[in-house]
């Protein structure tokens, strides 16, 4: 797993997303930015984590990274190529080598298709391989990802949650890609299972050389499987660094109230110092204000102006966050 | 001390078709007053049935097949449903992990909150809605007057499951069971509702019973500790003791695989092989032994029941007889 010098395999540059909520009537519609000004870079081979708690923009990045949702502004590049402009006959032939997992495992496979149907429509539908060829890839990326081969007949509703996680991760693999996008791949399944599936992604990985965008809210999760992590915030990225340096020396005070609120099981957890965040996230931020100002327990005078730039505090570790940027 | 709530032997099972599938069998423990404990399990654990079955709210396929539920010296099993009534939300109150499906979303946070007191302890509308204010501001939401006038739709997750405590707390309860009351929820709003309950529970003294998957909320919440898997009480000890000497493989196994903040990144995690059995009313002997690790060597897979290895700490485990290493 190279984690420096590597390539970059997909690249956000200043996406911006908004979403459109309607109202009774025009006074009532609001604009709602799901992703402010992201620039991500993911390299080869590496597994690119994004945190963050429910409506701060982490799945929407997973769509806009796929494509499955275009970006109002600002670009997105596939091994150097810009995709968020090509024609969608164009993107499709690429599609193969960018692939995702959703969430819920239940209604991402189709019901009334035998996983063997499920695993070879990729290929169908790429025309990859005749009849026999198709078979085989199917018994083979069964194999791959550790369910029996019999089960080929199968449908969805006959597997456990983890063994249709398992089916959904063939089926992303199943053209051979090079980015596997996951969202929240683990979230829904129990913590026995949530291990299993960790480290079979962990496997994949290193004997396929995959590149991984692993979205999720579970901390630990995100911290055993990623090389680099994003911790997002209000549709922004407010700190990206190396997985234990974001984790061992968090700078953002977002970042350090988050990994204070993960639950530890340790019987002294519940005595140890921590940040704490005042209230909710705040649909009303102050315009030109640190989107975190409210909720901040540091929040100065200096941070009612935000320009959102990001700045690099120690090698590879970057962060909005002002009051850091001085320490 | 009497225990508040003890829980015998209770078997439940559930209709499928013509035939009965237990869903907890032999199911034992006991809520001491002003006590947190938690029962912390896997889906299919029978944790969340269990806690239905002591307010009655098992739906109309769940059946009680034997135990007794004894609330106070009373078994609530043996109760009509119009002394339930007069237990159910004044006694012992429930909150949820669905927080959008637990409030009616036609009437305001006002009229819902002020039901129960006004059904249960006669109060006017407006001294109910007086204490209802109270009740909001001392879960910690600030307007607590806007908040009343208020749909639930209206209102953030964070928000509503306050309200959902808020409204629990109306009839001054002597235990509260919180099914995952915060699963739904975001880690930093978690960890408040975390730190609100404890505060209820220092300032009223009521006992809790906390239903959760998630050891870490265990680790953060519980005086003591259950375990279960498979429809049954695996372990049970005081929190310290259970988190420094676990004895049973499947707790040891469950805390082995919950991937730590500060850990070593570069070692395989530790996974349970196989999944969580979907029926086990045919099982006989130990139900982790499939997925043990220790499946082999251990001498005996016969069903030991619970017994104590250490004072207030019991285990199932069979594995040298049940002795705690490490």
């Amino acid at each position: 797993m190279s984690e420096k010098n590597a390539s970059p395999v997909l690249e956000t540059r200043h996406v911006w997303k908004d979403y459109h909520i309607a109202g009774e009537n025009s006074l009532f519609a609001k604009t709602f930015h799901a992703v402010e000004d992201v620039s991500l870079t993911v390299k080869k081979g590496e597994t690119f984590g994004i945190v963050g708690e429910s409506g701060c923009g982490k799945s929407t990045m997973a769509r806009l990274l796929m494509c499955l949702e275009l970006p109002d502004d600002g670009e997105i590049y596939f091994q150097g190529q810009r995709i968020d402009r090509l024609p969608e006959h164009a993107r499709r032939k690429l599609r193969p080598r960018f692939q995702m997992v959703f969430q819920d495992s239940g209604s991402s496979l189709n019901p009334r298709k035998r996983v063997q149907d499920i695993l070879s429509e990729p290929m169908l539908y790429h025309k990859i391989g005749n009849g026999k060829q198709i078979d085989r890839r199917v018994e083979e990326l069964l194999s791959m990802v550790g369910l029996p081969v019999e089960m080929k007949g199968r449908y969805p509703h006959e597997f456990s949650g983890g063994q249709r996680q398992r089916i959904c991760i063939a089926r992303a693999l199943s053209l051979n890609p090079d980015v596997v996008v996951l969202d929240e791949p683990v979230s829904a399944l129990d913590v026995s299972v949530q291990a299993q599936i960790l480290n079979l992604l962990r496997e994949l990985q290193e004997r396929l050389g995959l590149t991984y965008v692993f979205i999720g809210h579970g901390l630990g999760a995100v911290h055993y499987i990623s090389h680099r992590i994003a911790v997002m915030y209000m549709g922004r990225v407010v700190e990206v660094g190396t997985s234990d340096e974001l984790f061992d020396h968090p700078a953002h005070p977002y970042t350090k109230a988050l990994l204070d609120a993960a639950p530890a099981a340790d019987a002294d957890a519940r005595f140890r110092p921590r940040t704490a965040l005042k209230g909710e996230i705040d649909e009303h931020p102050i315009a030109g204000a640190c989107p975190l100002y409210h909720r901040c327990p540091n929040a100065g005078k200096g941070c009612l102006s935000f320009s959102g730039e990001i700045e690099e505090i120690a090698p590879g570790h970057f962060t909005v966050c002002r009051k850091a940027w001085e320490e | 001390m009497g225990a508040l709530l003890e829980i015998n032997q209770l078997n439940i099972a559930f209709r499928q078709g013509k035939k009965l599938c237990p869903v907890a069998s032999g199911v034992s423990f006991s809520v001491q007053p002003g006590e947190i404990l938690c029962v912390v399990g896997e889906s299919g654990s029978g944790k969340s049935i269990t806690a239905l079955s002591v307010l009655g709210l098992l739906s109309r396929q769940g059946k009680v097949t034997g135990g007794e539920i004894l609330f106070d010296g009373r078994n609530l099993l043996s109760l009509s449903e119009e002394e339930m009534d007069r237990i159910r939300g004044v006694d012992i109150a429930m909150i949820f992990q669905d927080i959008m499906y637990s409030l009616n979303p036609v009437f305001t946070i006002g009229r819902q909150m002020t039901e129960g007191m006004r059904r249960h302890r006669g109060l006017s509308k407006e001294a109910a809605e007086k204490e209802a204010v109270t009740l909001l501001e001392r879960t910690g939401i600030r307007d607590a007057k806007q908040v009343m006038k208020k749909y639930p739709h209206m209102l953030s997750g964070g928000m509503r499951q306050r309200v959902m405590i808020a409204m629990a707390l109306a009839c001054k309860p002597k235990l509260l069971i919180a099914d995952e009351p915060t699963t739904a929820l975001d880690v930093t709003i978690q960890y408040q509702i975390m730190e609100l309950l404890r505060s209820l529970r220092d300032e009223t003294g009521m006992a809790i019973l906390l239903i959760t998957h998630d050891i870490g909320v265990v680790a953060e919440m519980a005086d003591r500790v259950v375990v279960m898997y498979a429809g049954q009480c695996v372990e049970e000890a005081p929190l310290r003791e259970l988190l420094t000497h676990p004895a049973h493989a499947y707790t040891k196994a469950l805390m082995q695989a919950v991937p730590g903040l500060h850990d070593d990144r570069s070692r395989r995690l530790y996974s349970i092989p196989g999944y969580v059995p979907q029926e086990y009313g045919e099982m006989t002997g130990c139900r982790f032994a499939p997925r043990c690790p220790y499946g082999a060597e251990c001498p005996e897979k016969r069903e030991e029941g619970m017994r104590e290895i250490a004072p207030g700490h019991l285990s199932r485990c069979a594995y040298k007889g049940g002795v705690k290493d490490e």
